[in-house]
């Protein structure tokens, strides 16, 4: 990754051009740059970002120069401009920092549907929440806790315990000591969880389906520790004619309206002082190599972003 | 007792017609002489050893009949109360024994036949459009194997709700039964691909849910014929059991929902059984919901009962008479 010098981009009919304030850093960058994720050279990495409307092409309504943008899953954002589709672009609302805005597009909006839509969790649900002290999962936990679901956090240290707890998790294992599966069931006196979140995927996915409740769901949303592999789905009804999704974000904001709601949510409950975030690392854009050794190193907790 | 016992796993051959003693209940259970028992897909599975029991043993999963006797502790049921049972085997049989809290009586206005087609097939059906994916007025839910028994049920619960029913069926004869169920539109599956048949009749948007009790040849076009965030329900595999599955897949195809399930798991407590009875047989005496019997056999003719089912020369249900 190289900082250089390009022509500020011109908005197509149906885009807008934005002057980042702020980027957030993925980790979908790192596969993108190491290839894994394709896309053509030469590449801008960043698929996140925050700032104002600086030109607006000939058909787009929907936004006008100076307006608060955010948007997410668009390719760009490691830049001081960006040329976006018009109609992938949200408002930013009063209350809500553009740093803000760049933190929360992508795992907010995730934590959002994973809690609203893939599961409609409940007041009074048991969810279990894998790696609740990374991104999504505090978030996750957040916003479980506040709709009144109990959540059983999994985290590998005492320090992760600590976020996980103040971020309303009610029961923490750490994994790296305790048998999650024997202590889910044991807290749950036997019964189970309605749903679990799992982003961990190889190591936790089979685990996972022994303490499901009968008729509860495997939400996996995730493969940090790689990919699950293909199973025998007769393995769902013997463990209690379990569901499961495997679902991902971009299905869940297909839609204008659907981005739109989905966003507003999560920003309402950010100005609503509802979902704390963590924004422990900016970096100017120039040290976009830094930030993504300090990501694949797994030193940081919390957001990292690119200052433009 | 005449019965049908199984020696070892097999084709439909090895359902012989046995002399047994007369099976005992323990204190909670009833020993029922059965009227009529009833043949499903699963009965196979156990016969072809696909799923496990202990040998020797009677197939057969339900029936209805009447309580001969019962066990020191059973409270609720007494000798001479009719009866219907699923999910107990040995059904292909004179007598059988099961729990008392299996047993659902059996109320006047519903016939033998009828109590016996709604157990499994009706239990079935009804779980599916309640309860594994709620079914709603206006969604647009795929139904394989649509004059199948399952199917004929899950046709007329489907098209009760409001919805609109996409039927799958091998010939144009069961084509017309599942229309006559309320199927809106079917798929001769033998005649045209089911993939853009499907297509078509949604306006390539994919249909809101798949049953599917047909498992491995069906599995891989239902990820193409379903809308974005759509369900798959699994709840059978008459066609064989579907290949491993990898996750990935349901992303890519549209952050879809699997489950594969089994009526145990919806049949749990002797609340939801009878909560699901309830409704199946007050349909049943209205009128709203028809079932249709294919054909019954003599109880020494099990075997010709599996060979028809397999042949899937069947729109409904068979019956066994001991």
């Amino acid at each position: 990754m190289e900082l250089v010098d390009l022509p500020v981009p011109e908005p197509k009919a149906n885009e807008a051009v934005v002057k980042l304030a702020a980027s957030g850093v993925n980790f979908i960058d790192v596969y993108f740059r190491e290839g894994r994720y394709k896309a053509p050279l030469p590449l801008v990495l960043g698929q996140e970002g925050a700032g104002n409307v600086t030109a607006v092409g000939a058909d787009v309504k929907s936004v006008k120069n100076g307006d608060r943008v955010a948007w997410s899953g668009l390719l760009g954002s490691y830049a001081e401009y960006a040329a976006v589709p018009a109609d992938r672009l949200v408002s930013i609302p009063a209350g809500v920092t553009n740093q803000q805005a760049a933190a929360t597009m992508l795992q907010g909006m995730t934590a959002h549907y994973l809690s609203h839509d893939s599961f409609h969790l409940k007041s009074g649900d048991t969810a279990l929440v894998h790696a609740a002290a990374g991104g999504v999962g505090l978030l996750l936990t957040q916003m479980a806790h506040h709709i009144g679901a109990r959540v059983i956090a999994t985290v590998s240290t005492e320090e992760k315990a600590k976020l996980a707890r103040e971020a309303g998790a009610d029961d923490i294992i750490l994994y790296t000591q305790q048998d999650f599966e024997a202590e889910t069931k044991r807290v749950t006196g036997g019964k189970g969880v309605d749903v679990i979140y799992d982003s961990v995927g190889k190591t936790t996915f089979e685990k996972g389906l022994n303490i499901l409740r009968p008729r509860g769901m495997m939400v996996l949303f995730g493969g940090s520790s790689g990919a699950v592999p293909p199973f025998d789905p007769i393995i769902l009804t013997q463990k209690g004619s379990l569901f499961l999704t495997r679902p991902s974000l971009n299905h869940y904001i297909a839609t204008r309206e659907e981005l739109m709601a989905r966003s507003g949510a999560v920003f309402a409950m950010i100005a609503a002082g509802k979902l704390k975030l963590r924004i422990e690392h900016t970096y100017p854009l120039a040290d976009a190599q830094r930030a993504h050794r300090e990501l694949e190193g797994r030193k940081t907790t919390g957001k990292l972003l690119l200052i433009p | 007792m005449k019965a049908i016992r199984v020696e070892q796993t097999g084709g439909p051959e090895v359902m012989e017609l046995a002399e047994v003693p007369v099976p005992q209940p323990k204190p909670a259970e009833a020993l029922i002489r059965v009227s009529v028992a009833g043949v499903n897909s699963i009965d196979g599975h156990f016969r072809d050893g696909s799923f496990r029991t202990p040998l020797p043993f009677i197939p057969g999963q339900e029936g209805a009949g009447v309580v001969e006797a019962v066990g020191a502790q059973a409270k609720t049921v007494k000798p001479g109360d009719r009866v219907a049972w699923s999910g107990t085997l040995g059904s292909y049989a004179e007598y059988v024994v099961a729990e008392e809290q299996h047993l659902i009586p059996v109320p006047p206005s519903i016939t033998n036949d009828q109590a016996v087609a709604a157990m499994m097939h009706g239990l079935t059906a009804h779980y599916l459009v309640n309860d594994a994916h709620k079914l709603k007025a206006g969604e647009t839910a795929l139904v394989h194997a649509a004059a199948g028994g399952v199917g004929l049920l899950l046709v007329q619960l489907a098209h009760a709700v409001g919805a609109q029913v996409i039927g799958t069926a091998s010939s144009e004869e069961k084509a017309r039964l599942a229309r006559e169920a309320g199927a809106d539109e079917v798929i001769v599956y033998t005649q045209h691909d089911f993939e853009p048949e499907v297509q078509r009749l949604t306006r390539g948007k994919g249909v809101d849910v798949v049953y599917d009790g047909v498992g491995k040849a069906t599995f891989e076009k239902n990820l193409n014929v379903m809308r974005t965030r759509g369900m798959l329900v699994l709840y059978g595999m008459s066609s064989g059991p579907v290949p491993p599955v990898d996750p990935a897949k349901l992303s890519d195809k549209g952050s879809l929902y699997m489950a594969r399930t089994t009526l145990a798991h919806f049949t749990a407590t002797r609340e939801e059984l009878l909560a699901r009875t309830s409704a199946l047989f007050g349909m049943i005496a209205e009128g709203k919901l028809r079932l249709r019997i294919a054909k019954k056999y003599p109880l020494a003719e099990a075997a010709q009962a599996h060979r028809d089912m397999q042949a899937h020369k069947v729109a409904g249900k068979l019956l066994l008479v001991p």
